[in-house]
């Protein structure tokens, strides 16, 4: 499903900064995946790479079977809006648009093959069905980042990335949150790969990558999560 | 392709109807100064240039003037003045018809009875005043006295500038303050003396009657010798009615041997000065639209600036740069058209009618907005082209940046 082949990362400055180094591994489908280390391991940058919002400094990366690091920009974009999903820390929505809206969003730049029906549908999923009209300002941290993993989902995303997504959200919204990526999970088959620091976080999750200093340190696989799969 | 400019749309759209409505009329309101700069400037140098000639036109040349034969030989009069008239006045749409017998002369005042003159050069010009009321405006510019009734042959009317006494004129080239019944004396141009009291004295603020005298007709045959003659013909016409080259060819066809000149081409003596007019309009304009296309990108920059994390996310989600700069294009055009509809309605609604009312008065004539259909059309286009490009520039400075350095700076 995806395959990380050598990549590599490094910031040019005075001192270069090398974010990430070398670090190679797969993910299988349907998979829900953490990525954990200490503050500065690279793990967000990873998945910046990941999300093709970043462009690594050399290696390649595959999401099914397309090597998405060898795409021009153009391409890079139209692969990001029909393949993958992401979930920013801080929320992420457009102001301007409800709830609605920005779930939408995505699917009316493909083409609006998907209607409104299903923006309702998704936002009914995340528990947001009483909210479709409110705007963004109208709503908690929690609501809004459940808007957001809707949103994600709109153009059923082969792969749904996740960038320390409770890091703002209090416990309660925290767990409704992690719940509804276990459910997206294990109902939907979701490919899920997330960055968190919360230790607790990883008993959601099947497989943990760990990275320390920019490589990778190593891969636990959360058997009791398997077992309950 | 309509995908991606209905997205754009929906995007603006929404960012017009939810965003800062107080930055947006803000906006709206500088961007219309912008437009209102425009038009007045492109306005009030037509206007100048319009007094000028509407001037001219009033006051000495009409709209069409025949003068004698030049060609084969030269003539001095038009000759049986009377029957032309006659036949100029059966066009339809000629609204006047006057003759001018012109002569040149010395006009010489005693102000202090002390054998002192005050001598200054004068164009002497013969009138029908009954036809002159209806081509030309001299008589309605009457300060003190009467205009001829044109059973004179002792009475003149002349020109405040002859006449003098003013604050700012100087007696080097006025009588110094000659008054209606004072008595002048005038040495016409072959040595033949009269002497005459003073009817009227008009006020013109341009044109060849400003250094006139004006004498009846019947008083300048005797004095010239000649009878049922012109030196020209002035023609007033109904310019809502046919165009002035329309006109110049019927009484060309009437006259084929007489020089026959619409006004424009008696304008040449200000000629250059309506270029220069025409030339700072045009300098003032493009700094205009500069101006405000300037304007346009500071402001939708800012704006874009302002909301870079906002496209940094519509990029990270999937939406195309394309989209995003489609979407900054129809908001700078919406504020465009918005400016341009506000400016149009201070310019046109306001400052228009104020100008009509109380025109600018100015030595030359008096200046009020005037605008052609082109300069109407070449303005509304300056501004939302403006708008286009100077929305475009700034929304793809941002729109290019990365996604990171969108989001988190």
């Amino acid at each position: 499903m995806i395959k990380v082949n050598k990549v590599k990362k490094t910031y040019e400055g005075k001192v270069p900064t090398y974010a990430l180094k070398e670090v190679s591994f797969e993910i299988a489908e349907g998979k829900f995946v953490a990525l954990m280390g200490r503050s500065g391991s690279g793990k967000s940058t990873l998945l910046h790479q990941l999300g093709l919002i970043d462009t690594p400094t050399s290696g390649k990366i595959y999401i099914n079977n397309t090597e998405v690091t060898a795409l021009s920009d153009i391409k890079k974009t139209f692969f990001r809006l029909k393949h993958l999903g992401y979930v920013f820390q801080e929320y992420a929505l457009i102001a301007e648009f409800t709830a609605l809206e920005n779930v939408h969003l995505p699917a009316r730049a493909i083409g609006n093959k998907i209607n409104e029906g299903r923006a309702k549908e998704l936002l009914e999923l995340v528990g947001l069905g009483n909210r479709l009209s409110h705007y963004p300002s109208e709503m908690s941290g929690g609501e809004q980042q459940r808007v957001a993993i809707a949103r994600s989902l709109i153009n059923s995303p082969k792969v749904l990335f996740a960038d320390e997504p409770t890091a703002n959200l209090d416990t309660v919204s925290s767990e409704t949150v992690l719940k509804l990526f276990q459910k997206l999970n294990r109902e939907l088959k979701q490919t899920i790969i997330m960055v968190t620091h919360e230790p607790d976080d990883v008993k959601y999750v099947d497989q943990i990558i760990w990275l320390k200093d920019g490589g990778l340190e190593k891969i636990e696989n959360n058997n009791k999560v398997e077992l309950l799969k | 392709m309509i995908t991606d400019i209905k997205t754009a749309f929906f995007i603006a759209y929404k960012s017009i109807l939810k965003g800062n409505r107080s930055t947006m009329f803000l906006l709206i309101f500088i961007l219309s100064l912008s437009f209102l700069n425009l038009m007045f400037i492109a306005g009030i140098m037509k206007g100048l240039t319009s007094g000028m000639t509407k001037s001219i036109i009033d006051t000495s040349l009409g709209h069409i003037t025949i003068s004698p034969q030049v060609e084969p030989t030269k003539r001095d009069y038009i000759d049986n003045q009377d029957q032309l008239v006659a036949d100029i006045k059966t066009i339809p749409g000629i609204v006047g018809v006057t003759r001018h017998y012109k002569t040149s002369g010395q006009i010489s005042f005693d102000k202090e009875k002390n054998g002192k003159f005050e001598t200054v050069s004068a164009s002497i010009v013969g009138i029908d005043p009954n036809d002159e009321r209806k081509v030309l405006t001299t008589y309605q510019n009457i300060t003190s006295g009467k205009f001829l009734d044109g059973t004179e042959t002792d009475e003149i009317v002349i020109s405040s500038s002859i006449a003098g006494g003013g604050e700012i004129s100087s007696p080097e080239d006025n009588l110094g303050g000659a008054k209606v019944g004072d008595r002048v004396m005038i040495t016409f141009a072959g040595g033949y003396v009269r002497h005459y009291k003073i009817k009227g004295i008009f006020e013109v603020s341009m044109g060849g009657a400003s250094q006139s005298v004006f004498v009846s007709s019947k008083e300048a045959e005797s004095i010239l010798g000649v009878y049922n003659n012109a030196s020209e013909i002035v023609v007033r016409v109904d310019e809502s009615r046919d165009t002035i080259e329309n006109y110049y060819q019927r009484i060309k066809a009437m006259a084929p041997n007489l020089k026959i000149q619409p006004y424009s081409d008696l304008l040449s003596t200000i000629g250059t000065m309506l270029s220069a007019f025409d030339l700072i309009a045009t300098i003032v304009g493009i700094i205009s639209i500069i101006v405000a296309a300037v304007t346009i990108f500071v402001l939708i920059y800012v704006n874009a600036v302002n909301k870079r994390r906002q496209i940094g996310i519509l990029k990270a989600i999937g939406i195309k740069e394309s989209i995003i700069e489609i979407s900054y294009i129809f908001q700078s055009v919406f504020y465009a058209i918005c400016s341009v509809g506000m400016g149009s309605i201070l310019v046109f609604g306001v400052l228009s009618p104020l100008l009509k009312a109380h025109p600018i008065a100015l030595p030359f004539g008096d200046a009020a907005l005037v605008f052609t259909n082109s300069k109407i059309i070449t303005s509304v286009a300056s501004m939302l082209i403006s708008g286009l490009v100077a929305g475009y520039l700034p929304a793809r400075i941002v729109a290019k940046q990365s996604i990171l350095d969108a989001i988190w700076g």
